[in-house]
This record gives structure tokens, sequence and C-alpha cells, in this order.
């Protein structure tokens, strides 16, 4: 059967047309000129409205796509689609606000779905909280995904934190071989908890249901519209800031090339079933990336904390909640400090490898939006 | 050895397992869930060794001597009656039940089947109502209350609430009689409910939706209240709740004729208030010293607890202090922490409450400042006899 795709000639798609992958279950070689969904064909990108979400929508958008459903929690005001549809024209995006925890949502944004962009996740402080709005609604919306039957490509969005570093050295480098984390509940992470459950379902899904499936793990997305320091360059403690991250490598990736990078993750021939991590070139310093926070944004008063001083913390505020009943929760522990906090190199060959990815956006210019919106937001306050 | 076992496998859930592995005559052994993926999350975090997706299979397979029950309200009667059936006790998540009747209902198959029932009214148990009780058993008082003024807030701008029940028209909060509010006002209304002695008790209500809810487009949702609460031998009590009140409080006062108490449950602080007099100029000096060694005395109290390993978070502790009475009332015939008449008198309040709310909304939409307009005419009076 002979599809229209869009092909990439000179970076910009083009449409063609010839034989394209099949749905549920069938893989094909990777072959990055070819991308297995065309302009017209329905594209769901949940979490929609979201920070990367919204930037999908915009990048799909771009590229020429022009039936892009949206869905968004009806907790929101679609601000970012609003936007988007003002700039782009409100045809090709379709706002649909529901719930993935209601099966009749689910099937009902299927319709018609050749790629989903899954990218609606639990962001909440507890566990039960953060799997029912990660795993439990993935399993719901996979169900709906394999009743319809016509899907390509279900692109899970992941974390970087969902990985173990406890056998890295420091220095080493954390990349896709990396073991997942199987002690999320003693790091008190629910967040990661959450996105490795939602991964080991979609994996099933994959193995069993014959899903076509790849798995993005984006590292610490930034740009306007997030105006914190992210949380590996340190945290705030009673209007002090504790610079933890010092001479660590960031693993940041600007919204715009990371959505590119997901994007591509949806279209590209050939890649079923792999699991690949998004970050961006030339990757700072946490220490290089707080001095032009400093100058460019405000000044702040940090303290430099060493690794082998937070991790003493750590040890001893981890055995004390042990030993307390948790008087004090394990916020802090072994676990999160070394996965957040030790220092690793990151690389995005694989990424770039089967997608034919490169960030657009340089780090020197990511980092100069992201702090002239920071700027304009300390401004404002 | 208690077996104990949760049906309901969401937040609260988490927090009762949580208080339960710290009780050394207590086990669980058995969670349960309607979604598979939530029983298993729950059973494998916690090293629960079965877990089920039916109610009545796992109260026949594990057996357990008690079961709470953290689902949903509206099916608070059909899983405690077959808990009881089962020959379990439960402890019941509020809001206890979706009215009175239920609540009856509850109480009478309990009785029925020789098995015991509590409320999730935790907060009773924090260390400030602890020490109130004690200070009120002594005496302090003097020889009744006279009257009590219960103060709960909530902060409506909790971002993980307002996504969870703002954003959802059919979220299960509003499906019941008493909407947001049968949610959450239980804990400040069984405070007045433990010290009400009579049973003739009049409720005087009032409600309207916040300007915030209104602005936002949610003013079918009531977020403010007022009870004027009366029993027939002369004890009053005012409550009031309020989403919009910063800081967001819970306080509870209760006026005796020979002194009275001020608990900030915020700050696990609990305030004498002495029947002295001072004379002259003294009066404005004396006292404020005498409240300032209160205040350090609280501290002292509050810290000591800490270092003692003793204090946690007020809600935590009072969760555990009541699982803890619970099971041994169930295990050796102990009181009850919470008397039947408490959860009955408490749910009577507030379904008076709700039925006079609810007729006065639909009697009159709410006006755009988000205050009820109608005079005091309006207000209705229930007796409850």
């Amino acid at each position: 059967m002979n599809h229209a795709y869009l092909e990439e000639r000179d970076g910009e798609p083009v449409l063609a047309s010839g034989p394209a992958e099949s749905a549920v279950g069938f893989a094909v070689q990777a072959d990055r000129t070819k991308l297995i969904a065309g302009s017209e064909d329905q594209i769901l990108v949940t979490g929609a409205n979201g920070f990367i979400g919204s930037w999908v929508v915009r990048t799909l958008l771009a590229r020429g796509f022009t039936k892009i459903r949206c869905l968004t929690r009806g907790t929101s005001t679609p601000a970012n689609l609003d936007r988007i549809r003002a700039e782009f024209g409100a045809s090709g995006v379709e706002v649909v606000s529901g719930n993935l925890l209601s099966r009749d949502v689910c099937a009902k944004v299927m319709d018609g779905v050749v790629i989903v962009y899954h990218l609606a996740a639990g962001v909440e402080k507890t566990f039960p909280g953060c799997f029912l709005n990660s795993a439990v609604t993935t399993r719901n919306l996979l169900d709906a995904v394999t009743s319809a039957g016509n899907v390509r490509r279900f692109v899970n969005i992941s974390s970087l934190a969902v990985y173990s570093n406890a056998q890295l050295r420091s220095g080493g480098a954390l990349d896709e071989t990396c073991p997942i984390d199987t002690r999320l509940v003693e790091r008190y992470d629910p967040y990661a908890y959450g996105k490795a459950k939602q991964d080991e379902i979609v994996r099933e899904y994959g193995r069993l249901r014959g899903l076509p499936y790849v798995i993005a793990r984006p590292g610490v997305t930034f740009g306007p519209g997030k105006a914190k320091i992210p949380g590996r360059v340190g945290i705030d403690a009673f209007g002090v800031f504790l610079h933890l991250g010092l001479g660590n490598r960031m693993p940041l990736t600007y919204v715009e090339n990371c959505a590119e990078a997901i994007v591509l993750a949806g279209l590209t021939a050939g890649i079923n079933g792999e699991e690949f991590n998004i970050v961006d070139d030339d990757l700072p310093r946490s220490r290089t990336f707080l001095r032009r926070y400093k100058r460019k944004v405000r000044r702040i008063r940090t303290i430099p904390v060493p690794y082998s001083l937070f991790y003493l913390f750590n040890f001893a505020w981890e055995k004390y909640s042990a030993w307390s009943g948790a008087q004090l929760p394990p916020v802090f522990n072994r676990g999160t400090c070394e996965a957040y906090y030790k220092s690793q190199t990151f690389s995005n060959q694989k990424a770039k490898s089967l997608l034919g990815w490169h960030p657009r956006v340089s780090m020197s210019e990511a980092l100069d939006r992201f702090c002239a919106y920071a700027r304009e937001r300390v401004v404002k306050a | 050895m208690i077996k104990a076992a949760i049906v309901g496998c969401g937040k609260m859930a988490d927090q009762h397992a949580v208080q339960i592995q710290k009780i050394g005559s207590a086990k669980m052994v058995a969670v349960c869930d309607a979604e598979p993926l939530m029983a298993k999350q729950i059973a494998e975090r916690f090293h629960v060794p079965a877990w089920f997706t039916n109610v009545d299979e796992m109260l026949a397979a594990a057996r357990p001597d008690v079961v709470h029950v953290t689902t949903p309200p509206q099916s608070h009667l059909a899983i405690g009656k077959k808990c009881f059936e089962a020959g379990a006790s439960a402890y019941i998540e509020k809001p206890f039940t979706l009215n009175t009747a239920d609540a009856e209902e509850l109480v009478d198959v309990a009785n029925c089947k020789g098995v015991k029932l509590t409320a999730g009214h935790n907060a009773q148990f924090t260390h400030a109502m602890n020490q109130m009780r004690r200070l009120t058993s002594d005496g302090f008082l003097g020889e009744r209350i006279v009257h009590m003024e219960s103060l709960y807030c909530y902060e409506l701008g909790d971002p993980a609430y307002a996504k969870a029940l703002l954003g959802d028209s059919d979220h299960w909060v509003r499906n019941l009689p008493g909407s947001l509010l049968q949610n959450i006002i239980s804990h400040g209304v069984a405070r007045i409910a433990e010290f009400m002695t009579g049973d003739r008790i009049v409720v005087q209500a009032t409600g309207f939706s916040s300007p915030f809810l209104q602005k936002i487009g949610q003013s079918d949702i009531i977020d403010e209240l007022r009870l004027i609460i009366r029993d027939e031998n002369a004890t009053t009590a005012v409550f009031t709740f309020s989403s919009q009140i910063s800081p967001s409080l819970h306080q509870f006062r209760l006026y005796g004729p020979k002194g009275s108490l001020v608990i900030d449950d915020d700050h696990q602080v609990v305030l004498h208030l002495d029947n002295k007099e001072y004379k002259s100029y003294l009066r404005f000096f004396v006292p404020p010293l005498v409240f300032a060694r209160q205040y350090v005395g609280n501290l002292a109290r509050n810290v000591g607890r800490f270092v003692r390993n003793d204090f946690h978070l007020p809600n935590e502790s009072g969760l555990l202090t009541l699982i803890r009475s619970f099971y041994q009332s169930v295990e050796h015939a102990a009181p009850l922490p919470i008397p039947y008449r408490e959860i009955l008198l408490t749910s009577r309040i507030m379904d008076a409450a709700f039925e006079q709310i609810n007729a006065l909304k639909q009697e009159k939409p709410m006006q755009t400042l988000g205050l009820e307009t109608k005079s005091s005419g309006g207000n209705r009076y229930r007796s409850l006899s």
C-alpha cells in the first residue's frame, strides 16, 4: 500500500509517496529520509498545552501537519494553545478537553489517529497521584490505541530521572545503556516512579500487543515559559540558594530543540521499540549556568555546597528519617543525591543517529532566551 | 496481632499504610482497588502479600480484623456493610457516609454483627487537641461548656486539589450532597459535636460561593459556610469554613464559666484564657507576659516531643493515634476513640447545613460579588430532634 508521506529535503518537509510503515506490530528498517505520516494524517498530542507539549504542536504545525488533536486537562485554560491558534490559524488544531482516566475520553480522542505523542503526565507530590496520572492514564490510552488499530507510532515521553547512576563512577556517561532505577520508592521520587511504571506498561504493550512505540527521555527542559532555575543546579533554602551542581554538566535541552526531537521520534521510519535520551549539544556546567543567570537575570545569594558534604547531609537525613518513622520524610536521601547531583556526562548520539536530529538552537542562544524570559518575569514581579 | 486491609488505593490509602506499618501489633494482609494497577502498586511499595480488585474476594481470602475504607464516600455504606458481614471492623475515612441515614445504618449493622467502626476524624487527635481534651476533663473550663468556635479553612488555591476538583465536572466530590463542603468540613464540625451534650440540636446555616470561584466560573460550588449551632442545654457553637481566609487557619475555641481555651491546630499551640483580673494598668502588662510564657511553654513542649521522636506532622500523628486507639478497642475491648453518638451528630449537623444551603442555592442564584443578598429571614433554621 502506498502512502503519502513527508520527506525531508534540505531540511524542509516535502510530500512524497511510497510504502509506509504499517500499523501495530510491523517494523521496518530505519530510514531517516522517510517519514511515516503525511501532513493530512491525524496526530494526537496529549498534554498539548504543557511546556513541551505546546512546542510539539507548534513544531508539527511548522512542518505542515494540518490535523493535530490536542488533549488538555480540563483544569487548565489552554493559553499556550490559544496563542498557537492565533499564530498558525485555528483550522489545524483541534483542542479536546478531557481526562485520560476516562476510557471514553481515550476512545474518543483516538478516532482516526495514526501518531500519538503522549506527553501528559502526573506531576504531584504523592506516589499514588503520580502513578495514577502517569501509569494508569497511559494504560487507558494504550487500550484505546490498540483498539483503534491504525496507530503507526506511539511516542512515550519519559524522563532522564528514571535511570540509576548508582553503578556509574563520578564523571561517567549516563546514556541509554544505564539501568532503570529499581529503588525509586527509596529515592522518594514519585514523579520518576510514575514515569518508570509508565515505561514498563508501554514496553509490555509493545511486547504482548505489538505496539509500535518509541520512548523518549528528555533531560532538563528549559526555555521561555519556565523561569525557575533547574533543580539540578541547586535548591533555594530559606532565601539562600544552595549551589549543588557546581562543576557538573547539566543535562539541558532547550524546549524548541526537545520538541523537534520528539516530533521526529513520531515520524521517523524504522525505529519502533527504541528508547533514547534528549539533551542538547555543548551542555554547560552548573556554575556557568548560574553565573549567567546572576549576570543576566538577577543577583542571588548563593552558597556552593560540595557534593561530598551534601551526600553526607543526605545520608544523615535518610538515617534519621528511617529511625524516627519519617518524622522528617526522606526527601533527602543518598539515591536522590546521586541521581541529581553526582557528576555525569550525557550523550545525545543515539537520538542524533536514529532521528537525524540536531539541536537547531545553540546552547548559548538558548541560555540567552531563557535568561531574557526569566528577567522579564523578575521585572514583572 | 491485628490483620489490617485497605480498600481504595489512592492517596489516603498511602497515609493509612504508613501509619499501620508503625504499629508493631498490626500487619497489612491485603489491599483492594477496583483498578488493578492501583492495588498492585501499593502492595509492591508497602510489601503487602496480597492484592485484590474485589472486596468480597479480599474479605474471604485475607480474613482481615480491620478494614480501612479509603474509597470515595459514595461506596462507604456498601463496603462497610460487606466488612461487617464478614466479621471485620472498619475504619471509614471521612466523609463518613453520604448522609445520616447511611451512617445510622452502618452503626446498626456493626452493632448487630458485634464488630466496631470508626470515622476518619483524625484531626481530633492532634497533640494540641489531645492536650485540650486533658485540660477539659480536668475541669479547666468549669462544670460545662458555654460556647465553641471552630474555624476551619481550606486553601482552594492548592494546585493539586484545584486541578482535580475544579477541572473535572464529574469529580466524585461534586456529586456529594454537600459537594466540596462535605469532603472537608467534618474535621471542624466533629470538634463541636464532641462537646454538644444535648440531642436536640438546632442548626442555622448560610453559605455562598466565594468571589474567587465566581470569577473562575465555578459558582455552583459553595466554599464559604457559616453555621450557628445550639442544643437544648444552651450550649452554642459557631462554625466557620472559608477558602478565602489567609493564612488558612484551623482553630478551635472553647469557652466555659471558669476559663477558656484556644487551640491553634496549625501550630500545635494551646492557650489558656484564665479567669484572672489585674488591677489598673497591670491588666495591660501582666497578661501579655502570661501569654508569652504560655507560648514558650508550647514551644518547649513541641520541641521536646520532636526530640523524643513523638511529634510528626499533626495530621499524621492524629491518624496514628486514632488507628492505634481503634485497634486497641477492637483487640482489647477498650472504649472506642470516637463514640458513635459523635459520629452521628457530626453527620446530622452536616446534613442540616447542606439541606439549608442547597435550598438557598435553588431559591436564589448567587450574586456577582458572591454574597447571599437575602435578608436574615432567608436563613433557615432546622431543629434536629
